[in-house]
């Protein structure tokens, strides 16, 4: 029976199409599915991205002169800008808003350390001339390269919303050629305070003692021997000569960028500035405090350079000896001593 | 106060000097980082032209 043959093929192809046609049917919504996955390719871009390792670039070919552009992603990078946004803040504040809080209460419970047996009315020599030169140039330069650096740290924050985006912008511009061009004199003043200084402030046993003692500052009346600087003055010196040799190095890499080789290593001695710029400060704010109110005569060996001698004799017993014997004097009197102003 | 005034006057000098120098030698980068074919015939005044 070709006929009923015929029309079994034909009945039998016609369920098979519907099963095909079922089959596409149910299939339809799952081709549907990979087509539309609108963040598939941005999944994979972000694993990709994870996989890649430190240091590691996605790069590609250029032929214009700076090659550093043909690097297109840096996944450190982000690490790197986390680290601007939401940790330097915190290691500043902390450093900064720390010290701050310290050096209050320290006024607090101890007050301002007088001169314990008054001011004698003689003077003695502390700081010559080109000392007090090269001090003040470092010191000057210190205080515009802080401000103008926590500018950068925490002026969008702080500062912009007081001021407006227009103002904040012009004083930013000019901020940021002050801090430019004013490190190369703290960068000639840190190297000559080096140079005058060193030589006075060598480590010795005499610190370990002052430093046992608290260098007196926690009692009234009790005072530790020193030479010309004692150890919380050597203390500074160094914090000075290295921090000011980290930030001279790392801000010169960031003055000409091209130096350092790569993106990588720009972005490690962009840390390496911000870290040690806050901890330098927050040290400079205990430096200046103790050089000014926080203890009486203070001052007067950078502002005249000449201090009282009972001050000298209480704080730096041992110099004042060593300049009395240079001189030939007698232990009570100076050829510098004159009478106070 | 003297070394003080002079210190700070010394500090502006260098500071100014320093910035002579370095821009008589700094190129611009529009200029640095391009090739001369790639460079617009007019590069107008925004942060990256003509200073």
């Amino acid at each position: 029976m070709p006929g009923s043959l015929s029309n079994f093929k034909f009945a039998g192809f016609k369920a098979l199409l519907a099963a095909f046609a079922l089959l596409l049917v149910f299939a339809q919504p799952a081709a549907a599915q990979l087509s539309f996955k609108p963040t598939a390719e941005a999944v994979q871009e972000d694993k990709l991205l994870n996989a890649l390792k430190e240091g590691d670039k996605i790069s590609g070919r250029i032929s214009i002169p700076d090659k550093n552009a043909a690097n297109l992603i840096q996944p450190a990078g982000r690490d790197w800008r986390d680290f601007h946004r939401s940790k330097l803040p915190w290691i500043g504040g902390v450093a900064i808003l720390g010290m701050v809080a310290l050096l209050a209460l320290f006024m607090m419970v101890r007050g301002r350390i007088r001169v314990h047996k008054g001011f004698s009315g003689k003077t003695i020599l502390r700081f010559a001339s080109f000392e007090r030169f090269t001090h003040w140039l470092t010191a000057s330069c210190f205080i515009i390269l802080a401000l103008s650096g926590l500018n950068v740290s925490f002026g969008r924050t702080l500062i912009l919303p007081l001021f407006g985006a227009d103002a904040f912008a012009a004083m930013s511009a000019w901020a940021k050629l002050a801090h430019n061009y004013l490190a190369f004199p703290f960068m000639l003043g840190v190297a000559i305070m080096f140079l005058i200084w060193i030589k006075d402030n060598i480590p010795g046993r005499l610190d370990i003692e002052w430093i046992k003692q608290g260098g007196g500052l926690f009692s009234h009346g009790k005072h530790v021997p020193a030479k010309r600087f004692n150890a919380g003055q050597k203390g500074i010196f160094w914090i000075v000569v290295i921090g000011g040799a980290l930030m001279s190095v790392s801000g010169w890499f960031l003055l000409f960028p091209y130096l350092p080789g790569n993106v990588t290593i720009l972005q490690f001695w962009t840390v390496i500035h911000a870290v040690i710029a806050m901890l330098f400060i927050a040290a400079m704010l205990a430096h200046i405090y103790i050089g000014s109110i926080g203890m009486e005569g203070a001052f007067d060996a950078m502002g005249t350079g000449e201090v009282d001698l009972n001050w000298a004799k209480e704080h730096h017993a041992l110099w004042v000896e060593e300049q009395q014997k240079k001189a030939g004097a007698p232990s009570d009197r100076t050829p510098h001593a004159v009478p106070a102003e | 106060m003297k070394s003080f005034v002079l210190a700070l006057a010394f500090a502006i000098l260098a500071a100014v000097s320093v910035a002579m120098v370095l821009n008589s030698y700094q190129e611009a980068s529009w200029a640095a980082f391009t090739t001369s074919g790639a460079r617009v015939g007019d590069p107008g005044n925004n942060l990256t032209g003509p200073t």
